[in-house]
């Protein structure tokens, strides 16, 4: 018996490790299996591509971007969408239509997940990593623009926002005026984080269903 | 009206927005798709003072905010654009109650927006391939155009179908991404029903005074005055031309070469054999169109060649030079004169033999006439688009996808 079924989208994941997100979503994915959440993770490898199912459980999709010359990491991940589009349309349909939400990871694979829920109505938590205004602040380069605007986009289509901090979450309400009540503080260091994880996904797709 | 099938057109321009010929060919091909009992969906970018939704002939446009990113470069700026466009036409085929058959998507300008929506709703997606990368540059230079390029072969790779407007084209695009033969099919473009239709010929109007002397005969040139027009080869042909005939070259456009192609009539000095006449209005030009007595089209590059329709259509005769698109459209002695690429003497021969002989020019006229309604008129372009897509829901209607 399942209790849901979560597809994670995050553009890091072991072996690929960028930053703190690979370790995180392992962890997650784990503690999720182990709860009996039917877990699907989208993830980016250069050519360890197509489905693997992890030692903890997790049926990860690894794409690569089919168009390889790039001008800048907007064009990258802009084409590298639709590939995440592709795998999670087939999760999907694989799964008779019965996918209860999405957790995407930073604004990387935000498109996709907007995407998602305006062709197939699944409900999405957009959790932040970090923001664009932090990583490159005070920058007013179109660049750096554009993705803000995709972080907005993220924010305003989202049915919940998931943070890790009380500072993140006012600095969200901060720079994209988002609605206080929208955002969800969950630490991972506390012994109740699954158990928060948990209730967020129960209250974005509508309740916890036996599967 | 019952419909037995509903298609998505995908294109960055459409009327009023006007950047090339993506823009009529989608216009023209959706209202003859309706007229055919097709629904059509047209997902477009926004343009000042056009609705977000508006219903052309039955047709449904949706425009969509193509600015609300801000982006460093135009290729960037085309991704993010698909960003909007994709949402806006997924949260529409979600809503629509019979859905979508099937997405079409017009060149690279829509590439992501197609395929991603192809995924999403599990249909299959169709593309025009109105141009290419690797021919508009003349080879692959820089990482945008290689990008674009790779964007293009992606888009090809996706589809179920790829449509050209020439055998030129598909024999271009065959080469240029590596495509099966039988997943390229050959479509030709249309003429804007406007120009077609009768009128009273303007020989001795006040019109045709305006632009020639009663004793001149008229050679007009349209196009952009860039190399691949080959609008130099045409000034370098008017001396041998006027050894014969006496006329007046009218040429109409714009472009880089304007100074470099003046500078070859002030050198022959046949200033006042040749009228520069910049752009004209839709009107003006038609009305230039149907006095000329020859029009000609020397272009060096041509995956169309919709001018020299335009001009058969509107019963000037044509000389063109035997190159791409060209190639089909005219056939020598019967609907116009071909020519050598890039040769004045050959050009200037062509043109003579037009103004010289009446009979000639006479049954030229009639028979492009003729081949124009025959083979580019868009009531029977829809009709061949509509085969194919019933052709490929017919194969799709197999699949697992159904």
């Amino acid at each position: 018996m399942k209790l849901m079924r979560v597809m994670i989208l995050s553009w890091e994941y072991p072996p690929r490790v960028v930053g703190r997100l690979a370790e995180y979503t392992s962890a997650l994915t784990t503690q999720l299996v182990k709860n009996k959440v039917e877990t699907y993770l989208v993830t980016y490898h250069d050519f360890l591509t197509g489905l693997t199912e992890e030692s903890n459980g997790t049926k990860v999709f690894r794409v690569t971007n089919p168009v390889r010359t790039h001008i800048g990491v907007l064009t990258w991940v802009l084409t590298l969408n639709q590939e995440v589009e592709r795998v999670a349309a087939n999760i999907y349909f694989n799964t008779n239509q019965e996918i209860d939400l999405i957790d995407v990871y930073d604004w990387h694979f935000v498109p996709a997940a907007v995407i998602l829920k305006n062709g197939l109505g699944l409900p999405f938590v957009y959790s932040v990593e970090s923001l664009e205004d932090h990583r490159s602040p005070a920058a007013n380069t179109p660049y750096s623009m554009a993705i803000r605007s995709i972080e907005w986009l993220g924010f305003y289509e989202a049915k919940k926002i998931s943070v890790r901090t009380e500072w993140m979450r006012d600095e969200i309400i901060r720079i994209y005026k988002v609605p206080r009540d929208k955002i969800v503080v969950v630490k991972p260091s506390t012994n109740s984080w699954v158990k928060e994880v948990l209730a967020l996904y129960g209250a974005v797709s509508g309740g916890l269903k036996n599967r | 009206m019952k419909h037995e099938l509903s298609v998505m057109m995908l294109s960055w321009e459409f009327p009023p927005r006007v950047i090339g010929g993506i823009s009529p060919h989608v216009f023209f091909l959706s209202k003859s798709l309706a007229q055919k009992g097709v629904k059509v969906y047209v997902v477009t970018c926004d343009f000042p003072g056009a609705p977000a939704h508006e219903v052309i002939d039955e047709v449904e446009v949706y425009r969509v905010d193509s600015y609300k990113n801000p982006s460093p470069d135009f290729a960037t700026w085309v991704y993010l654009m698909n960003l909007n466009m994709e949402k806006e036409a997924a949260a529409l085929a979600r809503r629509l109650p019979g859905g979508i058959d099937v997405f079409h998507a017009h060149d690279w300008l829509v590439a992501t927006s197609g395929i991603g929506l192809k995924h999403v709703f599990r249909k299959p997606l169709l593309v025009t391939m109105h141009s290419t990368e690797i021919g508009r540059r003349d080879g692959i230079h820089t990482d945008t155009e290689k990008m674009i390029g790779e964007t293009e072969a992606w888009l090809t790779y996706e589809a179920w179908k790829v449509i050209c407007c020439s055998e030129y084209m598909v024999s271009h695009v065959r080469w240029a991404f590596g495509l099966p033969q039988d997943k390229i099919v050959m479509v030709p473009n249309g003429v804007k029903p406007h120009v077609l239709g009768d009128f009273e010929k303007e020989d001795s109007g006040a019109f045709r005074r305006s632009w020639a002397l009663p004793e001149e005969k008229i050679v007009l040139f349209v196009g952009r005055l860039v190399y691949e027009k080959g609008v130099h080869v045409l000034v370098n042909a008017v001396p041998k031309v006027l050894e014969k005939v006496n006329a007046k070259f009218i040429i109409v456009g714009s472009g880089y070469m304007k100074e470099q192609v003046l500078n070859i009539v002030r050198n022959t000095k046949m200033e006042h054999k040749v009228l520069f006449a910049g752009f004209t209005d839709d009107a003006t030009l038609l009305r230039l169109q149907r006095c000329a007595d020859v029009s000609v089209v020397p272009s060096l590059f041509e995956p169309f060649g919709i001018v020299a329709l335009e001009a058969m259509a509107a019963r000037s005769p044509v000389v063109v030079s035997d190159t791409g698109g060209l190639s089909e459209i005219v056939d020598h002695d019967w609907t116009g004169v071909k020519v050598y690429p890039n040769n004045p003497e050959s050009l200037a021969w062509g043109i003579v033999k037009v103004l010289t002989d009446e009979n000639y020019k006479k049954n030229l006229v009639e028979n492009a006439y003729k081949k124009i309604l025959d083979k580019y008129d868009w009531e029977k372009i829809a009709q061949q688009t509509k085969k194919i897509y019933e052709g490929v829901l017919s194969e799709y209607s197999k699949s697992f996808w159904a």
